[in-house]
C-alpha cells in the first residue's frame, strides 16, 4: 500500500463560494504542515480529507484509497478538529475507553491502547480527572491520544497549539514529531514557528489556492537576499512602517531591530538570513496580499 | 458495550433526573401510583352499578335532540374536529336548515318551533316538542348526520357518536359478568396495570421521551463531540441503533419499577384471589413501550435532521391533538392512529373488561403501527446521519438555514 496522499484537480463550494480552488498535492510519509491565514481554506481541506466534507469535483486517495471510500478511509485516519472538546463530566480514562468502543476496538485493545496513549501524551496520571477539569494544553493532547487510538495511518491535525501557551505548545510539537516517524501527519496552522519547528514539506494556502508546495528549504531559499535588518528608532519607525513589508521588531532599551522584506538593500540595512516567517511573508506579498495585511496578519508567532 | 456507555451517559445526567421527577409527579397526580383504596368486590343485589351506553333508540333519540333543542336555541354548537373543542356559530341559513330538520323529527311547523325557542329556549322538558311516531332510529340517524354535516363535523349528531347519548344503567347480572371477567380474565392485576398504563401513556410517556433523545444529540452539538464521533469507525446503525435502545431502556426501567410500585399496592387485597403477578411487564412492554419507541424516535429523527428541538414542538403538539381527540373517547379509544390509546376504566367499572377483550385486536393493530413507525423513523435518522457524517445535509441545507432565519427573525423581534 502507498503510504502517501494525493490530491487532483481537487474543488470545493460553500453554496456559490468557492472554497477551494484546484488544488493539487502530495503527501508523502512525516510531518505535512498546511500554512497560512485564518480562512484560507486549511480547515476545509483537513475536512474533506476526514470525509467530514464532499467534494465538488477532482480527486483524492489516501493510502490509495479513494476518498469516496469513506468506510474504509475511516479506519485509517485520525483526526484531530480545531476545537476538540469532549463530554466535559467524562473522566479521561472513559472518554478514551467511549471512542475506543466508536473506534471498533475490543476490550484488551481499548486498555492497552488507551494506556500506551497517556502515557504517550503524557496524561497518565491525569486520567481519573474529569474532561472539564484538563487545561487547554492537557484537552488538546487529549485530542491527540482520542485520535490514534486505531493507530491510523494518516493524522489530521487541525490548528492544535492555537491558544496553547508557550510551553504547552513546545511539548505539543515534540509529540507530533515523535508521531510522525511512522505515519503522515497533516499539522494545519496560522502560526508560522509550528510549521518552523517540526515539518519539512509544507503547503501555503491563501483564498482557497495553493500558494506553495515544496519543503521548508526551497522556500527559505526563495528569499534568500530578500531579508534585510535594520536598527531604527520610535520617531522613525511610522515612516518605515509605511515604507516598508516588516515581519517581526523588537526593543531593546531606545533602539528598535526591525526585519523587513525588500528586493534591494536600503541605508543602513544589512541582509541576513530568511526564517519560514519571512519566506511566508514573501509569498503572501509576492501575490498581492499585502499591504492589505497587518502585523496581527502575518502568521508571526503571537 | 457501546449499549450499557450509552446508557450511563443518559442515566447519569440532571435532565435525566427531571425526567424521572416528571414522570412521577405525572402518575402521582393521577393518583396512579397507589390503587389500595380502590378494591373491586362482588357486586350484591340492590347496589348501584354505575351507567354504561347502548344503542337505544327510545334513550338516544330523546337525549340527542334535547341537546339539539339547547344548541339550537343558543344557537352555539360543541364539535371536536380534529379532537380540540370548537364552538359553532351557525348563520340564518344554516339555523333554517336546522329548523327543517328538528321541524321534521318532531313534526311541528317552523314558526311553531320559533315561538317555542323564545318561550323555552333552555328547557327541553317544557316545550311541546316530541319526536314523531312515524320516524324511525335509521331516519333519525340520518338526519342528525345532516346536522353533523351542517356543522362541518365531530360532533356528537354524528351517525358513530350517537350512540353516547344511550346512557344506561347496569344490570346487577351485567356487574356480576364484568366482576368476574375482571377475576377470570385479568387475574385483579391486569385491570390495575391497564389502568396505570393509560395513565402513563396519555399524561407523560407520550411525549416525554422526546426531551431525552434530544438532550443525547444537543449533548453531541455541545460538546463538539458530532465531528470526532464521525469520523469514527463504527456505523452509522450501530450507533443510531443503540443509542435508540439506551433512552428506551433508560425509560422503561423507572416506568417497570412503577409500574409494580403501583400493582403491588393491591397484591394485599385480594389474598384469596389468583393475581398475575406479570400483568404489569405484559401492560409495560405492550402498552407503552410503543408509545415510548414512537416518541423517542421522533425526538432522535428531527434532533438528527435539524440539530435542534423543534421534535419538543412537533411531538407537544401531537400529543396535544391526540389527547383532545380522545376528549370524546376518554374511557376507551383503540382507534388505529390514535398515539394515545385509551381504556380509562377503573374499579366502578370492573375495569370493563369486556370492553378491552373486544377491542384488543384493535389495540393490537395499533400497538404494532406505532412500532412500526419507530421501525421507519430510525431507519430515516440512520441515512440522515449517515449523510450528514459525509457533509451532506451540512451545508447549505434548507431546514436549517430555514430554522437558522426563524430564529434570526425571532431575535430581531425580541431585541
Amino acid at each position: 500500500m502507498n503510504n502517501s496522499i494525493e490530491i487532483k484537480n481537487l474543488n470545493k463550494f460553500y453554496g456559490k463560494k468557492h472554497a477551494l480552488k484546484n488544488i493539487n498535492l502530495s503527501i508523502k510519509q512525516g510531518m505535512f504542515g498546511l500554512l497560512g491565514r485564518n480562512g484560507a481554506g486549511k480547515t476545509t481541506l483537513m475536512k474533506t480529507l476526514a470525509t467530514l466534507h464532499q467534494k465538488k469535483n477532482g480527486e483524492i486517495t489516501i493510502c490509495d484509497i479513494p476518498i469516496e471510500n469513506a468506510k474504509e478511509i475511516r479506519k485509517i485516519v485520525g483526526y484531530l478538529p480545531q476545537d476538540f472538546s469532549m463530554y466535559p463530566s467524562m473522566n479521561v480514562a472513559c472518554a478514551m475507553n467511549y471512542l475506543g468502543i466508536l473506534s471498533g476496538l475490543n476490550t484488551t485493545e481499548r486498555t492497552q491502547q488507551t494506556e500506551n496513549l497517556l502515557k504517550k501524551v503524557n496524561l497518565s496520571q491525569h486520567k481519573d480527572k474529569k474532561v472539564k477539569e484538563l487545561s487547554g494544553g492537557m484537552k488538546r493532547r487529549l485530542g491527540i491520544a482520542q485520535a490514534l487510538l486505531n493507530n491510523p495511518k494518516v493524522l489530521i491535525v487541525d490548528e492544535p497549539t492555537a491558544g496553547l501557551d508557550p510551553e504547552e505548545r513546545i511539548r505539543f510539537r515534540n509529540l507530533l514529531s515523535e508521531i510522525a516517524e511512522d505515519r503522515i501527519v497533516i499539522l494545519s496552522t496560522h502560526i508560522v514557528g509550528d510549521i518552523e519547528a517540526t515539518c519539512e514539506d509544507i503547503a501555503i494556502l491563501n483564498d482557497g489556492k495553493v500558494l506553495y508546495n515544496g519543503t521548508v528549504d526551497n522556500l527559505l531559499n526563495t528569499a534568500q537576499g530578500k531579508i534585510f535588518t535594520k536598527v531604527t528608532d520610535k520617531k522613525e519607525l511610522p515612516k518605515l512602517k509605511k515604507e516598508l513589508i516588516i515581519t517581526s521588531m523588537h526593543t531593546q532599551n531606545e533602539k528598535i531591530y526591525i526585519r523587513f522584506l525588500s528586493k534591494c538593500s536600503i541605508h543602513d540595512a544589512q541582509m541576513c538570513e530568511p526564517n519560514i516567517e519571512d519566506a511566508y511573508m514573501l509569498y503572501l506579498s509576492e501575490n498581492g496580499m499585502y499591504p492589505a495585511l497587518s502585523i496581527n496578519d502575518l502568521g508571526g508567532e503571537q | 458495550m457501546l449499549f450499557f456507555q450509552e446508557l450511563k451517559k443518559t442515566i447519569f445526567s440532571i435532565s435525566y433526573i427531571l425526567i424521572i421527577i416528571v414522570l412521577i409527579a405525572g402518575l402521582y397526580s393521577q393518583d396512579a401510583l397507589s390503587f389500595k383504596d380502590r378494591k373491586i368486590s362482588e357486586p350484591q343485589v340492590g347496589e348501584n352499578y354505575g351507567t354504561t351506553t347502548k344503542e337505544v333508540p327510545e334513550i338516544i333519540m330523546p337525549a340527542a335532540l334535547e341537546q339539539l333543542w339547547g344548541e339550537f336555541c343558543e344557537n352555539n354548537y360543541k364539535t371536536y374536529p380534529i379532537g380540540l373543542i370548537k364552538n359553532i356559530k351557525l348563520n340564518d341559513s344554516e339555523q333554517d336548515k336546522v329548523i327543517q330538520i328538528i321541524s321534521t323529527i318532531t313534526g311541528m311547523e317552523k314558526d311553531v318551533i320559533l315561538k317555542a325557542k323564545e318561550q323555552f329556549p333552555n328547557n327541553f322538558s317544557d316545550t311541546v316538542l316530541n319526536i314523531k311516531t312515524n320516524i324511525n332510529y335509521s331516519d333519525f340517524k340520518d338526519l342528525m348526520q345532516q346536522i353533523d354535516d351542517i356543522l362541518g363535523g365531530g360532533s356528537s349528531y354524528n351517525k358513530d357518536a350517537l350512540i353516547s347519548f344511550g346512557i344506561v344503567p347496569i344490570s346487577y347480572e351485567e356487574a356480576l359478568h364484568q366482576y368476574n371477567l375482571a377475576v377470570n380474565e385479568d387475574k385483579i392485576t391486569g385491570g390495575y396495570a391497564r389502568l396505570f398504563s393509560d395513565y402513563a401513556v396519555a399524561m407523560v410517556l407520550s411525549v416525554l421521551p422526546v426531551f431525552l433523545a434530544i438532550i443525547i444529540f444537543i449533548k453531541d452539538r455541545r460538546a463538539n463531540m458530532s465531528e470526532i464521533i464521525y469520523t469514527k469507525n463504527i456505523s452509522a446503525a450501530k450507533i443510531i441503533i443503540t443509542r435508540y435502545f439506551a433512552i428506551i431502556t433508560a425509560i422503561m426501567i423507572p416506568v417497570i419499577i412503577l409500574s409494580y410500585i403501583s400493582n403491588a399496592s393491591v397484591w394485599g387485597l385480594y389474598n384469596d384471589t389468583r393475581l398475575d403477578y406479570l400483568a404489569p411487564l405484559k401492560y409495560d412492554f405492550g402498552w407503552i413501550m410503543p408509545s415510548v419507541m414512537t416518541a423517542t424516535a421522533v425526538g432522535m429523527c428531527l434532533t438528527t435532521l435539524t440539530n435542534t428541538p423543534i421534535a419538543v414542538v412537533v411531538q407537544g403538539f401531537w400529543w396535544l391533538l391526540d389527547i383532545n381527540i380522545g376528549i370524546k373517547s376518554v374511557k376507551s379509544g383503540y382507534s388505529l392512529f390514535r398515539l394515545i390509546p385509551r381504556h380509562n376504566a377503573s374499579t366502578v367499572s370492573y375495569f370493563r373488561t369486556q370492553d378491552y377483550i373486544n377491542h384488543f385486536n384493535s389495540l393490537i393493530a395499533n400497538r404494532l403501527l406505532f412500532v412500526g413507525l419507530s421501525i421507519c423513523l430510525i431507519i430515516i435518522t440512520i441515512l440522515i446521519y449517515e449523510m450528514k457524517r459525509k457533509g451532506k445535509l451540512n451545508e447549505n441545507f434548507q431546514l436549517k438555514k430555514a430554522v437558522s432565519n426563524f430564529r434570526n427573525r425571532k431575535n430581531k423581534y425580541s431585541t
